[in-house]
């Protein structure tokens, strides 16, 4: 009965002092700041615009004849490209891209009109500047749409040429072809990488904090309250009063990352909140534990950023969002198995985005699930074995210079 | 032999040998970097991810719908891995993510067609998944268009019509595409020029502050101080260059990894492409001491490195292009070296042009190393008078 008091006690005393700890440190307060509310709103604000529109065109028109200024005109109406002049020649035109001024050039052949309208077909060349691939995807959704109107449409004057009336007669299209883009229905950027970049937040953010809190207590265990001297450790009691800190710190966190953020951005929302608030709960307690893990290398408070920061980039492109997973090596496969983030990020865009419930989810649902009781198990080991001791060793040593200082300062009075 | 213990070559020596036994060093200028070579070289080696899960919804099984579901599973980039009973099967399929997009086959499709009913095919593609939507889309529209041209030349050829014209009258204006510099559309390329110099930036920018920080927090910036006569540039001069000599061989590593050992596109001078990188190192460098001037203390310094160096990654527009953003977000592009050393890489390495066009970004460069010169009186003041706020 004493034993089970004693860790109740350990619990509500872990929880107390950790929840001091965390709204005492100007560092945790500046990440927990800045990540919660700097990086999203950042990030939306960046990637906002959607759409890549108005790329700068530079035309090089040897046709010179009606079909081929309609020919620009249409593609300078499309939302994707603007032109901004025409060039005498292909030199020409590529000094204007090599001085930033256009990304895109595009060539009109000579005899455009006369190939196009005569039934030999013709082309029109775009030139793309390929630094980046989102001007590329403008360039070319510009090309096939603009190439298919204009085909459309000399179709139905050639054959209007050999039969009068006959296009207006032939109303409808033998065959329709229809696309229909699911989650992101617009096709833009930002709803494409936000919903799965503020997952990826969410657990950076729960690390960072679980590993600069390891780091203080690893510095200043004295100033901090901790006890570790206590005969019976109770470490699975404090872990759990520590996870719970945490826990109640992440949660309004994660309310406004998946349910305020993407509604103040206009992102897509087509999943349940509450079910989506469901998801990510172990998502958010495996965060928790496998920042434990790291309290175990993490020996000072800045450390933490140096080992940490720069995994952001590669759980971004481990979680699939990037780079599909399925197209990953199997070895790295593996790896993005362990990370929270990846089942967290797959599974809440397609509840986000694409509306899925809780059940269709449940495959990366139990993974989570499976990895907060791995990480637990081995957070308790760090904590138990690696992270006490060393608290222990420390609050002994420090617990020594404050008495040294004591007596001098006593003798010396 | 015997060596002075004050002047530059002494601190250089104090702290080569302080950075070589912490770990955190070995882990921070080595082992992350290489990993990151080694990670992203590897996950993105096919260079376009093929094989994008989806499946065929066919609802009219015909000899005609069953040509066309084999003519799409034969396709390169995509995998046909389930064939859906109905619509909400599809659906459901797409939701639990084990496909990203399916091709629907209406019911009557081949009756409807023959009848000159103009029955439809509809593709549907999850864009939640932005490459392997792309991928997809493309697959579907191509095997749709080919199947209506294919349709429309048999109509044509029954009714004893002439077929050699008729491509040109179906599609009579063809857009050829002429990707300058990548033709394979390699995603790698454009992801690691990018996102592997922004990954060093972020490790220059805390390495550097964390060095300068922790003098000051573990109180043996008076002893530095010393050494140095009491003269800050040169205190810190040899403080970084030990950390100078191995960042500069981290990128040449980078350069000769991505561009020889990968062949990424190469088009210019490697003169200029390995002066850019040696130049960045030192950008990013005096970035890295500008923002101690600011915060002449370890935890913010090292706090806003990694914050500023996380932006990176999308400020300076490795996806997004800068002339697409809001313009008084579009300003800050501006603001870290990492942006100028992916500029440098597009104009000298991707399109190969004179270093005429290229110039500004190199004086960019120069700015940066100057910034903190009118500042360094800040951290002379905190070395002297170090105070550690935890």
């Amino acid at each position: 009965m004493n034993r089970i008091k004693e860790s109740v006690k350990t619990f509500l005393d872990a929880f107390a002092a950790q929840m001091s700890v965390v709204f005492r440190d100007q560092g945790i307060l500046l990440i927990l700041g800045f990540l919660t509310f700097g990086y999203p709103i950042l990030y939306s604000l960046i990637y906002n615009p959607e759409l890549v529109r108005d790329v700068e065109t530079v035309v090089i028109d040897h046709d010179r004849t009606a079909l081929s200024r309609e020919a620009v005109r249409r593609m300078d109406a499309t939302q994707y490209l603007k032109v901004l002049g025409y060039a005498a020649d292909l030199p020409e035109a590529r000094r204007a891209v090599n001085e930033h001024k256009a990304y895109c050039i595009i060539e009109i052949p000579e005899n455009f009109e006369r190939n196009a309208t005569g039934g030999e077909g013709t082309q029109m060349v775009l030139y793309c500047e390929m630094s980046l691939l989102l001007r590329y995807r403008s360039m070319l959704t510009a090309a096939i749409d603009v190439s298919q109107a204009m085909g459309a449409d000399l179709s139905a004057r050639t054959l209007d040429g050999e039969v009068p009336g006959a296009a207006s007669l032939l109303v409808e299209d033998p065959l329709g072809i229809h696309s229909v883009f699911l989650g992101d229905t617009t096709g833009g950027f930002a709803s494409f990488v936000m919903p799965g970049i503020l997952i990826l937040i969410l657990q950076q953010l729960i690390c960072l904090m679980c590993g600069l809190s390891g780091g203080a207590r690893h510095e200043y265990p004295l100033e901090l309250g901790f006890t570790p001297l206590a005969r019976r450790p109770h470490t699975l009691a404090k872990m759990l009063g520590e996870m719970l800190c945490f826990y109640i710190i992440s949660l309004p966190v994660a309310i406004w990352l998946i349910h305020y953020v993407p509604m103040i951005f206009s992102f897509p929302q087509a999943g349940d909140v509450w079910q989506e608030m469901l998801f990510i709960t172990p998502l958010i307690l495996s965060s928790i534990c496998l920042g434990f893990v790291l309290q175990g290398i993490v020996w000072q408070r800045e450390g933490i950023f140096v080992i940490w920061v720069v995994t952001s980039l590669v759980f971004l492109f481990l979680s699939g969002l990037t780079w599909p997973y399925y197209a990953a090596p199997r070895m790295w496969q593996y790896v993005a198995d362990a990370l929270p983030a990846t089942w967290g990020v797959q599974g809440f865009i397609l509840m986000n985005s694409n509306g899925s419930s809780l059940t269709q989810v449940a495959h990366f649902y139990h993974n989570l699930w499976w990895l907060t009781l791995g990480y637990s198990l081995v957070a308790y080991c760090v904590q138990r074995w690696i992270v006490r001791p060393d608290v222990r060793r420390r609050y002994i040593m420090d617990a020594g210079t404050a008495q040294d200082a004591d007596t001098t300062a006593a003798s010396e009075s | 032999m015997k060596f002075k213990d004050t002047g530059f070559w002494a601190i250089f020596r104090q702290c080569f040998t302080g950075y070589a036994t912490m770990p955190v060093y070995w882990v921070g200028v080595f082992i992350l970097p290489l990993f990151l070579f080694l990670f992203l070289g590897s996950l993105m080696r096919e260079g376009l991810p093929e094989k994008a899960p989806a499946a065929i919804l066919d609802l009219d099984h015909t000899s005609l719908s069953r040509n066309i579901t084999q003519n799409l599973a034969s396709m390169q980039m995509v995998d046909m891995v389930a064939a859906a009973e109905s619509y909400t099967q599809a659906r459901h399929l797409m939701q639990e993510g084990k496909i990203y997009g399916y091709f629907l086959i209406p019911e009557g499709f081949t009756a409807d067609l023959l009848a000159g009913r103009s029955p439809q095919i509809t593709f549907y593609t999850n864009q939640t998944y932005y490459v392997p939507a792309t991928m997809l889309y493309k697959t579907f529209k191509t095997t749709a268009v080919y199947t209506k041209m294919g349709i429309l030349m048999e109509v044509a050829r029954d009714a004893g019509l002439d077929t050699s014209g008729l491509a040109g009258t179906a599609n009579p204006v063809s857009p050829v595409m002429r990707p300058i510099g990548n033709p394979w559309l390699n995603y790698a390329y454009y992801l690691c020029n990018g996102f592997i110099p922004g990954a060093l930036q972020l490790m220059i920018l805390l390495i550097t502050t964390f060095t300068l920080g922790e003098v000051v927090k573990y109180g043996r910036s008076g002893r530095l101080m010393r050494m140095a006569d009491g003269n800050i540039v040169k205190a810190l001069a040899a403080q970084l260059l030990p950390q100078t000599i191995a960042w500069v061989c981290i990128v040449l590593l980078m350069e000769s990894w991505m561009f020889r050992y990968n062949g990424y596109p190469m088009n210019g001078s490697w003169g200029w492409l390995t002066l850019s990188e040696i130049m960045f190192v030192l950008a990013s460098q005096a970035l890295g001491v500008f923002i101690f001037c600011l915060l002449p203390n370890l935890r913010l310094s090292v706090s806003i490195s990694a914050l500023l160096g996380i932006v990176t990654f999308s400020i300076a527009a490795y996806s997004f292009p800068v002339p697409s953003m809001y313009p008084g977000i579009a300003i800050f592009s501006y603001i870290v070296p990492a942006r100028y050393n992916f500029l440098i890489y597009v104009d000298q390495a991707l399109n190969g042009i004179d270093i005429y066009y290229s110039r500004l970004w190199f004086v960019a460069y120069l700015i940066f190393m100057a910034l903190p010169l009118p500042l360094l009186w800040r951290i002379r003041k905190a070395y002297l008078k170090p105070v550690y706020l935890p």
